[in-house]
């Protein structure tokens, strides 16, 4: 008669240092965008307030062309003698004013507009739809240049011009997760039950959409400060002397030849800002399971 | 059930069996759903077009006449041009000739038509460059990384396609021009006529890499994460490694097979955001399209040539979706098929 | 009595484990399996969810992720197949070893016709031209039974319904006449009238072609009409083990109380109208964290003390028959 007998108690098959290491990844991944996010908004926002910078806007052409690093000037100061770290600093708050609002527009008023015709259906779900996609053929650029040459190029002008591209994109993401949302068996259950619309929508939808909009949303900021820094760059968006990223680069492409850290510094400024937005984006869909 | 009913229904399952068989294949009719939803948006985009060009003044009698013209002469040339009329009637008017093909006149005086005729080409032959390269180049970069995921191409190319798609197209043109036209000087920094296959890639070559990084960056993810969800996800997949067919028949000729589907989309919906990007490019590279005449024509208030490019461009969107959707009818043996016949 | 070797043992398995790492917690999937299948025979993996059936023999044919650690032996007509890099696994699967699986419509490639995916199975392990692999690819469905297979050959598994997408599935497993075929739940997304024609097609096959066949389910019933003998398992391991016969119809001495309770738990006609179905109550155990002593334990109508002291080991306690349970069935009846 063979008898197996009850085995052992296993000696783990797996690697604990690969788990380990696993987890220090996923951590990773999310916290240093999001540090370096934290750290480029304290640095266009704080520290002007800490610390006096130069003028973004005059400077003293006794003082021009100086390379980076020199005294008083951290990366120095271009053609006109104006610091370049201070034109970074507040042309960075610019640019985060600019993208954050128009996102949080989008989101406000596209959000509302998608769920309402994902969750409503029939007739609203047919115009708004139509409304989104006529507003989202319409080339965005054409319409921020156009604005801003008929009105006259101000922060305000520049948002609401982006803000009309920024609503049918969130529109469309709120209406495709809502839809998503609204086929699951609970949502049947609860609207059976006779829950009242707005309940249903503020507690099963939303917080079940919030996690695609956030991520797109990220995304949507990124996309922002290009399409920003491309209307400044053609000179449409923040007017000088005023600095902006974009305009820095315009100004960058003339001597560009000689000295291209004029293009490359802020060039980088927008990757990086790009860049850990997208890495964020990426991280919190991993651990939010969004597709 | 009432022998009256009974052949009440069978006549009408008889006509909807012949609608059906006259509307021919499943596809044909999908094609039409989306063209019929298509209509409204065009005209909406029509009138969103010409309400938001209404901000800027329109100049063309001042500038038929010349800066030294009289303001009666100006206003009775207005008048005479139509300028003068209230919204509706020049929207209906301005509509009634687009229909027509004829897109009007432009601040110098020459046709719109004309100036799309030239530079529509020009446009449509560097963006065509620049997708087709990047596709290509996307499939075979996703397929290296989908290969083994998390593995050390897939890494290097993940973070390659991450800066692909933070960099903006006119930071990323300085590059190109810095690297490639100054250093090296293999291609000429301002754009030439393209005249045949040499002049087209001498000229056209550094404007489309400009673009085309940033879509190559998208596709590349899109593809690779697509490919990587079928791998790991699909039950298809499993039947076919159970087969014991090799892994990169496998990653090929199954998965990037059904990834193509999502690839496909994007590129459509892709198509009206390609328009911005083009026309930045253009301009830097003085690419003589009409993404280069957009920019000029808004500096100069040319409200004809302006209204003329941005239909054509927001067009071009609606059709690229409307393609996508086609697209995926026409290739998804699904639809393309219908349901079970058995 | 009963050796764990005989010389018409197509394929043997010993002491399998299968271990997962998820969100930093180890999964014991399968936790020390044996047992053997002999060319012509049928054996029946019967379980819950979670209770390790699919993920042993998916282990054995190497179709686990790469995060998956697996230990132990199965040796496929004296070669062993654990431990084999994919390259060399690829070899027999396939060809000496098919697998079919649970959802013809997910299983099958939606954008390829059904003719080149069985073709596909044919041209990995022969040499042969297009026009031999497409007549062979025909000859097999033939032998599925699939009527007009000129014609379906060339068809989209869209187009067909789900029994005849199952007998292309066994049409492509059966391309390069495997001496095993594992069944993966693969009458479950069936009808019951389809399910039987199924049934009875893969035993007609295997009868044909001398296969041995390992029939993955959770239903019992399934079990009772076509194995020869029975596995069944919870939460990763064996826990009772025996010839057919020798656990159900008349006279079936089933020992161990899940299984008792598995069986009490199908519906008969015989059952007085309006009486409470006698269902396992609890839920499956989490794997990442089993209980001490036997698994079933706090869903079991007959636990004591010792149960849950220590885990019973998996014993021949009778002749072919394996349990492990330290209080089970007596004559075949819950005590």
């Amino acid at each position: 008669m063979l008898a197996t007998p009850a085995p052992p108690p296993l000696p783990s098959l797996v690697d604990a240092r690969r788990l380990r290491s696993q987890r220090i990844g996923r951590a990773l991944r999310l916290w240093v965008p999001a540090g370096i996010l934290i750290g480029l908004l304290g640095i266009c926002f704080v520290l002007p307030l800490v610390v006096t910078l130069p003028s973004s806007t005059n400077g003293n052409i006794i003082y021009n062309n100086e390379a980076p690093f020199s005294p008083g000037h951290l990366l120095g100061t271009n053609v006109q003698g104006v610091d370049i770290f201070s034109q970074l600093v507040y042309g960075g708050q610019l640019t985060f004013e600019i993208s954050l609002s128009v996102t949080l527009i989008g989101v406000v008023i596209g959000g509302t507009l998608g769920v309402a015709a994902a969750y409503f259906g029939g007739w609203a779900d047919a115009v708004i739809s139509r409304v989104l996609d006529i507003l989202l053929a319409f080339p965005a650029l054409v319409l921020a240049l156009v604005i801003a040459e008929g009105l006259g190029p101000s922060e305000l002008h520049l948002i609401w011009a982006l803000a009309v591209f920024a609503i049918p994109a969130q529109g469309r993401v709120a209406r495709g997760a809502t839809l998503t949302v609204r086929g699951l068996s609970y949502m049947t259950a609860a609207r059976l039950s006779g829950t009242r619309p707005w309940r249903i929508i503020t507690r099963h939808v939303l917080p079940n959409i919030l996690p695609g909009i956030v991520t797109f949303s990220l995304l949507g900021i990124g996309i922002v400060v290009i399409i920003e820094g491309a209307i400044d760059f053609l000179g449409y968006g923040i007017q000088l002397p005023q600095a902006s990223w974009g305009s820095m680069i315009t100004q960058g492409q003339n001597i560009e030849s000689v000295q291209p850290e004029y293009v490359l510094i802020p060039s980088i400024a927008l990757v990086i800002t790009v860049v850990a937005l997208n890495m964020l984006g990426d991280a919190l869909r991993e651990r939010w399971g969004v597709q | 059930m009432a022998l009256v009913q009974q052949i009440q229904l069978q006549r009408e399952a008889g006509a909807r069996d012949r609608a059906r068989r006259l509307t021919g294949s499943p596809a044909l009719r999908v094609a039409g759903r989306r063209l019929l939803s298509a209509i409204p948006v065009l005209i909406g985009v029509t009138f969103l077009t010409f309400s938001v060009m209404s901000l800027l003044p329109n100049d063309s009698a001042q500038a038929i006449l010349g800066l030294n013209a009289s303001p009666s002469a100006v206003a009775a040339l207005n008048h005479t041009l139509g300028l003068d009329q209230p919204f509706w009637q020049r929207y209906w008017h301005w509509l009634v000739n687009v229909l027509h093909g004829n897109f009007g006149t432009t601040l110098e005086g020459g046709s719109v038509n004309h100036e799309l005729a030239i530079h529509v080409p020009t446009t449509l032959e560097l963006l065509l460059y620049a997708l087709v390269v990047s596709v290509a180049l996307s499939v075979v970069v996703a397929a290296l990384a989908a290969r083994r995921p998390n593995g050390i191409a897939d890494r290097i190319i993940l973070t390659v396609s991450m800066l692909g798609l933070s960099t903006a197209p006119y930071a990323f043109a300085f590059l190109l021009i810095i690297v490639f036209s100054v250093k090296l000087t293999w291609f000429p920094v301002l754009s030439g006529a393209v005249a045949g296959p040499g002049s087209f890639f001498k000229n056209l070559t550094l404007p489309a890499a400009a673009i085309g990084f940033g879509l190559f960056a998208i596709y590349t993810r899109l593809l690779r994460a697509d490919m990587v969800d079928q791998m790991q996800r699909e039950d298809y997949i499993v039947t076919a490694k159970a087969k014991g067919v090799p892994p990169w028949r496998v990653l090929l000729r199954h998965a990037l097979r059904n990834s193509l589907f999502t690839l496909i989309t994007v590129v459509g919906l892709n198509l009206g955001g390609l328009v911005g990007a083009a026309a930045i490019i253009e301009t830097i590279f003085q690419v003589q399209g009409i993404g280069n005449d957009l920019i000029t024509g808004i500096s100069n208030h040319d409200v004809p040539l302006i209204e003329g490019i941005t239909l054509v461009f927001a067009l071009v969107t609606v059709f690229g979706n409307l393609l996508a959707d086609l697209a995926y009818a026409v290739l998804d043996p699904r639809i393309r098929y219908g349901s079970s016949n058995s | 009595m009963s050796s764990l070797h005989t010389t018409d043992a197509l394929l043997v398995v010993e002491d399998l484990r299968v271990s997962f790492a998820a969100g930093g917690r180890e999964i014991r999937a399968v936790d020390g399996v044996s047992y053997q299948v002999d060319a012509g025979r049928t054996l029946a993996i019967i379980g819950e969810s979670g209770s390790g059936k699919t993920v042993g023999c998916r282990a054995i044919m190497g179709l686990l992720p790469g995060t998956a650690a697996i230990s132990g032996s199965a040796r496929l007509r004296g070669t062993e197949m654990i431990g084999l890099s994919d390259s060399e696994l690829r070899r027999h699967r396939g060809q000496d070893m098919a697998m079919i699986f649970q959802d013809p419509a997910r299983s099958l490639n939606p954008t390829m016709r059904v003719g080149a995916q069985i073709t596909e199975a044919i041209t990995t392990h022969r040499k042969v031209s297009k026009s031999e692999a497409r007549a062979q690819a025909i000859e097999l469905l033939r032998l599925v039974r699939i009527p007009a297979a000129e014609r379906r050959f060339h068809e989209y598994p869209h187009q067909l319904s789900g029994g005849m997408r199952q007998r292309i599935m066994i049409a492509m497993a059966l391309a390069c006449r495997p001496k095993l075929l594992i069944a993966d739940e693969a009458t479950t997304a069936l009808d019951v009238t389809t399910q039987a024609q199924i049934m009875e097609l893969l035993l007609e096959l295997q009868a044909e072609l001398g296969m041995g066949l390992i029939l993955i389910s959770h239903d019992l019933g399934l079990a009772a009409s076509y194995a020869d003998e029975v596995v069944v398992m919870y939460a990763g391991r064996i826990v009772e083990q025996a010839p057919a016969k020798r656990l159900f119809g008349a006279g079936g001495t089933v020992k161990m109380r899940y299984t008792r309770a598995l069986l009490d738990a199908i519906p008969h006609l015989e059952r007085p109208a309006h009486t409470d179905l006698p269902v396992v109550g609890g839920r499956p155990p989490d794997p990442t964290a089993l209980p001490v002593g036997c698994s079933f334990a706090p869903r079991c109508p007959a636990v004591e003390d010792d149960c849950t002291a220590k885990e019973p080991a998996l014993a021949e306690h009778a002749a072919g028959h394996r349990w492990a349970c330290y209080h089970p069935c007596e004559n075949g009846v819950s005590a």
